[in-house]
């Protein structure tokens, strides 16, 4: 029988990509939660602004 | 990333290159069917980790619903997703390899269509994930379709017992010596290994990934 070598490169290839693209997407997914949460810390850590006096606001030239 | 996940990763990176190795280095040329017997040191171990994957979310279902518990639910989810993509895998190479040897990519044969039909409940049941908004909801409804799409399982495993197939009985899993020699066995052996804990890797990050995703959310 001949070796059929492009098969075997076929399915050693297809399943690199597979499991290779799975590991990305969980990489990715990782660093869009790491982002989400840092933003999260900062917003929380911002001095929250004073408190404005009353009345109507000056105008800005 | 934890340094528990990393490790698991370097090992599992390690276990691949040693699964490759021995496909390629050590075990001969089989006789019959050439090189591309070579298929199988990933055929095999993907559909044997597929199997690990759906029964660990059989039993995380069961400690789900039994008590409620966030992380069996999270545990279930992680696992199926990874199943799904070791059972794309099984199914790919399956493919790739039945073309030169069997004349055909695919053949409505019962063991083919039982993992195919298997491959499908376990896509509906992520896709039932998503679709519900509520998250206990969808947590309970997932566990009740995780403890009924095992039923899948045994199908898959002996249906090359149960009817008259073209797919060939199993090598590994099967009562007494298996018929392969040594060298092909140890190949076989080494990659299952590499699979399962390509699978730890996978499962132990995705958990903790799931966990955050609600951390944020809630």
């Amino acid at each position: 029988m001949p070796d059929n070598w492009s098969f075997v490169l076929a399915a050693y290839g297809l399943a690199a990509l597979v499991l290779g693209g799975y590991w990305r997407r969980l990489l990715r997914r990782e660093r869009e939660l790491a982002a989400r949460e840092r933003r999260r810390g900062a917003a929380r850590d911002e001095p929250r602004p004073a408190h404005a006096p009353p009345g109507p606001p000056i105008p800005r030239r | 990333m934890t340094s528990r996940e990393r490790v698991l990763g370097w090992v599992a990176g390690l276990g691949l290159t040693a699964g490759f190795v021995m496909a390629f280095g050590v075990a001969p040329r089989e006789a019959t069917q050439g090189n591309v017997q070579r298929i199988m040191y990933l055929h095999v171990p993907a559909i044997l980790v597929a199997y690990l994957a759906f029964g660990v979310v059989l039993v995380a279902s069961v400690i789900y619903l039994w008590g409620r518990a966030a992380g069996a639910d999270r545990l279930a989810h992680a696992s199926a997703e990874v199943g799904v993509v070791f059972t794309s895998i099984n199914i790919a190479t399956g493919a790739i390899w039945g073309k030169p040897t069997w004349g055909t990519w695919w053949t409505w044969d019962a063991r083919l269509t039982s993992v195919s039909i298997m491959f499908v409940i376990y896509l509906a049941y992520l896709l039932l994930r998503a679709m519900i908004e509520d998250h206990e909801r969808a947590a309970r409804f997932a566990a009740v379709l995780g403890i009924v799409a095992a039923l899948d399982i045994p199908l898959v495993h002996f249906s090359v017992y149960w009817w008259r197939t073209l797919h060939q009985p199993a090598t590994l899993l099967r009562p007494g010596s298996t018929p392969m020699d040594p060298p092909f066995v140890l190949a076989l052996i080494v990659n299952l290994v590499a699979f399962v804990l390509l699978y730890g890797y996978f499962v132990a990050k995705r958990v903790r990934l799931l966990r955050q995703e609600q951390e944020v959310l809630a």
